[in-house]
């Protein structure tokens, strides 16, 4: 479970976020610039709120009041970027590997094979397709074993045949894991359908709007 | 090629430290990495002399520990790093800049530390700029005449360098020797120029999803 609230000044607004997540999958639905991306990377510690506090399962992360700020490698937050983040220079398997201990390999074909890339570990993230790119992206924060799953506008950079697939991968997935998942899209669809909570941000403020 | 280890090791720390770290008066250090690229040569030579002669506050410490540096070969290699530095940490330093910052935050979101996220991630990605550094600073240490002259002196087989070696051949009139040094100078020249090229296009391919489908 993750409890959030905190505060971040942003150049054009305050963004107050104040909301929980608790083994289910909440959508933050906002328009683009709201500061969904921020909310984000403040959960993960690549951001730095100005108040507040930030408690996943129970562990204080970060706590302005107590000067408590866990660096991102040690909060187990899965982070998959909008752009998706591969590292271009390294195979799909490496990719994987990177967020391994050091001799787990067998580890990392197995996520690629969860994930039905298998037969393209030996590929570079520029060869592949955006659904392919997507379910890299995923596998590898997932390898990291996380508490909790962040997705940044996952099915952005897809085409609208590809995200229709994705959609529906991502609802298998969705139930297969037993996570705290927090997704951000900027498409009232997207949230409706693949969400088992809306939250929405308007105004520089999270609201919850129902499931 | 001593020097453009030195110069390799220095300019990369440096650009590593004010890439990513919060450095007090930055602009100030730049300049100061810089000033070689535009001082002549013959100054930043003098200027080595007052720091690395005997009096001088580095020459000072080296002649305590018994240490001799001007008019060696050490004084070539100090004289060739003095003036290839700049090249080197402006090449290091764009060439870190270069790399997503994206892509270093997902090293951290993986649970990576930071000195693995630079030899994994930003290193290899950087390399190309880096490599293209070297290059240049290399061509640029092999030139080096003002300064080299000044601090490490004109020494057959001890200090002379090829620009130096060949300023000695035509002023003695030996001129199958002076184009002998041409000739390997142009050869090298045209190497790095080639090899610097090489690197710098040779960054992160974009993304070739559509070749593969095509094939």
């Amino acid at each position: 479970m993750i409890a959030v609230s905190f505060e971040k000044r942003l150049p054009l607004f305050d963004l107050r976020a104040d909301f929980s997540v608790d083994k289910s999958t909440a959508i933050l639905w906002g328009d683009s610039g709201a500061g969904k991306t921020t909310i984000l990377e403040c959960i993960a510690g690549l951001c730095r709120p100005d108040s507040g506090e930030i408690v996943l399962d129970g562990r204080t992360v970060f706590s302005a009041s107590l000067g408590v700020d866990i660096p991102p490698r040690e909060r187990r937050v899965g982070y998959v970027f909008q752009d998706y983040a591969l590292f271009p220079h390294l195979t799909a398997e490496e990719n994987v590997r990177l967020a391994l201990p050091a001799g787990e390999k067998r580890k990392a074909e197995d996520y690629l094979e969860r994930f039905g890339i298998g037969g393209l570990r030996r590929t570079k993230p520029g060869l592949l397709s955006g659904g392919e790119k997507q379910r890299l992206a995923i596998a590898r924060a997932l390898a990291t074993e996380p508490r909790l799953l962040l997705l940044d506008e996952p099915f952005s950079a897809l085409d609208r045949a590809t995200r229709e697939d994705t959609y529906r991968e991502f609802l298998t997935l969705r139930d297969q894991l037993a996570m705290s998942v927090l997704l951000v899209t900027h498409s009232r669809a997207e949230a409706e359908l693949l969400g088992h909570r809306i939250l929405e941000l308007r105004d520089g403020s999270v609201s919850e709007e129902g499931s | 090629m001593i020097a453009t280890v030195f110069t390799l090791a220095i300019g990369l720390a440096l650009a590593r430290l004010f890439t990513s770290c919060r450095v007090p008066f930055l602009r100030l250090w730049e300049a100061l990495i810089l000033l070689p690229m535009v001082f002549p040569p013959t100054i930043t030579g003098y200027l080595l002399l007052l720091l690395f002669g005997k009096r001088g506050p580095f020459g000072a410490i080296l002649a305590e520990l018994g240490i001799q540096v001007i008019f060696t070969w050490g004084a070539a290699v100090i004289a060739s790093v003095t003036v290839a530095l700049p090249l080197m940490y402006q090449s290091c330093r764009s060439a870190l800049r270069s790399v997503d910052r994206r892509l270093e935050d997902a090293g951290r979101t993986l649970g990576l530390s930071e000195a693995r996220i630079f030899r994994a991630i930003t290193l290899p990605l950087a390399l190309p700029g880096i490599l293209a550094g070297v290059a240049l600073s290399f061509a640029r240490a092999l030139g080096e005449f003002g300064s080299t002259l000044m601090i490490a002196g004109n020494i057959p087989g001890r200090t002379q360098t090829m620009p130096l070696a060949l300023y000695s051949a035509v002023e003695g009139g030996h001129n199958e020797e002076a184009n002998l040094y041409l000739l390997v100078a142009t050869v090298l020249s045209f190497a790095v120029v080639i090899v610097a090229g090489f690197c710098e296009g040779r960054s992160v391919p974009p993304s070739r999803y559509s070749e593969r489908n095509s094939r």
